[in-house]
């Protein structure tokens, strides 16, 4: 099987990049209005079930839109073997790291609130 | 052959070569992308602080204060407006739309301008 | 007029250097190829391809200014000055202004760049409908000069890897051909992170093509194609 083909990356770097385009459209509008200025209004939005799902899909997509850049990037400028695997499984490693933070960060609250 | 290719000069010095607006836009792209990425541990971070406590909260907001982090905050509104305006623009020319070149020269020229513009109206407002 | 030329002698030189000629333009000199021609009987060490000096070939092409075109279709008129003369960018150089195009050409191999059929052939001709045979406009017309993939930074990164716009406008000129039978083939072979997804959709391809065509356009569809055949 090839497992690199190169479509799969490019739908899902243009899918994840609508799904970032619509999330800080509709982050940019609630954030900027509304009561989610004060701590309250903001604690409530982000860890009701709408809110909290919401984040974590916002840094799902976040993550897997930045790994297919970096990828990208990686592919373009380091070639030799011994340093571009290293370093690709480092990047991977870390974007996993934030978006696990994330997740506890709000499974944190989200379990208080309730 | 082969092993005078191996060895042959290339001719590979960018300062020489005058790019298009296509391909400024474009760099700028993939480097505010880099900015984004290196900033999304502090993203995720500032997402943690701010659901912490009221004064974590208003902590946040105080960013600006510091001129060296509103500096740093001008140089992430910069990178975030130049990769939304040129990422929309990829999408556009993605299924067709505005991909003939002059179209794609004007759609270059105004995500980089209005960028800048955006970088520069948050520069005033936070650096004076 | 003051031209600035790269020399690059393999048997001499251990680098690169430039080199100014002063040189007046007589009256039939309408191109830069004029002068580099009017350059050789001054200096025939300075080498360069050149054949049949009408933007056919696709022999001249070369970095003018900066940017990469024909010699031949280059009007003197409006050239900035010094007029400073490149080989091709990425290019492996052979002498002067003459680069290897062993790599580019086996890009181009590659797409196999001709007709798969193999029905039995009709008793005259395989016949197109005119709307089938505008597909092919703009894209019948490449003349192979490398231009454009030597314009074109993802091919300067990965140039053994990825085929590059020059190789791609060929690829779809196959694709969209109806009398080609091989699209599935040809889109399953270039599915691939480096032969067709290194492009970025900067365009500096068709920035330069001396031509006018539009490989970014090529590619564009390509991809849309891809997703179609997936879907
Ligand atoms: C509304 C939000 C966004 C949109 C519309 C968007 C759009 C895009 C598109 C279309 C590409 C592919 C461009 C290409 O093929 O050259 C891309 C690349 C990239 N994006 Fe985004 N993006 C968005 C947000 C972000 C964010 C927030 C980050 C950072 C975490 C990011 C990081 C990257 C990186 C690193 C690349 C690779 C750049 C390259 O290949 O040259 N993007 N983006
Ligand atoms: C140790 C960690 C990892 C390494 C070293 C790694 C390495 C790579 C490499 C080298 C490629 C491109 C290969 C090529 O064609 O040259 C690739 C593609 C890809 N990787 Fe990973 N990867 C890692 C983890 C991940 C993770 C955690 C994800 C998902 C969240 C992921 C998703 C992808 C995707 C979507 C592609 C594109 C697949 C395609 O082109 O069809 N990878 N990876
Ligand atoms: S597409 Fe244009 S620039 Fe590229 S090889 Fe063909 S004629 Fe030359
Ligand atoms: S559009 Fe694609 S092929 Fe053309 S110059 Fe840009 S990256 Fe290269
Ligand atoms: S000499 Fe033939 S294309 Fe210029």
């Amino acid at each position: 099987m090839r497992l690199f083909l190169g479509q799969r990356a490019w739908v899902l770097q243009r899918v994840t990049a609508l799904v970032l385009l619509i999330l800080l459209a509709l982050g940019a509008a609630t954030l900027l209005t509304g009561p989610s200025r004060s701590y309250e209004g903001w604690h409530a939005l982000a860890t009701s079930t709408h809110g909290a799902v919401l984040i974590v899909v916002f840094f799902a997509a976040l993550c897997l839109h930045g790994w297919i850049g970096v990828r990208d990037i990686v592919l373009d400028y380091i070639h030799a073997p011994a340093l571009r695997l290293p370093l690709l499984a480092l990047i991977a490693v870390i974007l996993f790291a934030i978006f696990i933070r994330v997740v506890l960060t709000m499974a944190a609250h989200f379990a208080g609130g309730a | 052959m082969r092993a005078r290719s191996a060895s042959a000069p290339k001719f590979m010095n960018l300062s020489q070569i005058r790019f298009p607006v296509g391909a400024i836009a474009s760099i700028g792209h993939r480097v505010s992308g880099v900015l984004l990425l290196v900033s999304l541990p502090l993203l995720a971070l500032a997402l943690d602080r701010s659901l912490r406590s009221e004064s974590e909260f208003e902590a946040l907001r105080d960013l600006v204060s510091e001129p060296w982090r509103a500096l740093l905050l001008v140089i992430l509104v910069w990178a975030a407006a130049h990769h939304v305006l040129a990422g929309v623009r990829h999408l556009l020319m993605d299924i067709g739309v505005g991909s003939r070149l002059s179209q794609a020269r004007t759609s270059a020229w105004a995500a980089i301008l209005a960028a800048g513009i955006i970088a520069l109206a948050a520069a005033v407002r936070w650096l004076s | 007029m003051r031209v600035s030329i790269y020399r690059f002698n393999p048997e001499t030189d251990a680098k690169p250097r430039m080199q100014d000629y002063d040189v007046a333009p007589e009256a039939g000199d309408k191109k830069l190829l004029d002068v580099l021609m009017r350059l050789k009987t001054m200096d025939d060490s300075l080498s360069f391809r050149r054949s049949c000096r009408e933007g056919v070939c696709g022999s001249d092409a070369m970095n003018i200014n900066g940017r990469n075109g024909l010699a031949c279709l280059t009007s003197l008129p409006g050239l900035k000055e010094p007029v400073v003369l490149r080989p091709l960018p990425g290019f492996p150089v052979i002498r002067d202004l003459i680069v290897d195009m062993t790599q580019f050409f086996a890009h181009y191999h590659s797409i196999k760049p001709y007709l798969i059929n193999n029905e039995v052939p009709p008793e005259r001709e395989r016949l197109q409908s005119p709307a089938e045979r505008e597909k092919l406009n703009g894209l019948y017309e490449c003349i192979l000069c490398a231009c454009c993939s030597a314009f074109c930074p993802s091919f300067w990164w990965n140039p053994d890897k990825f085929i590059g716009p020059a190789g791609l406008l060929q690829a779809y000129r196959f694709i969209a051909d109806s009398r080609d039978t091989a699209t599935a083939a040809r889109l399953a072979y270039l599915d691939d992170v480096y032969r067709l997804y290194r492009c970025r959709t900067i365009m500096n391809c068709t920035e330069v093509c001396p031509k006018g065509l539009s490989p970014s356009h090529a590619i564009e569809r390509i991809r849309l194609a891809l997703v179609r055949e997936s879907s």
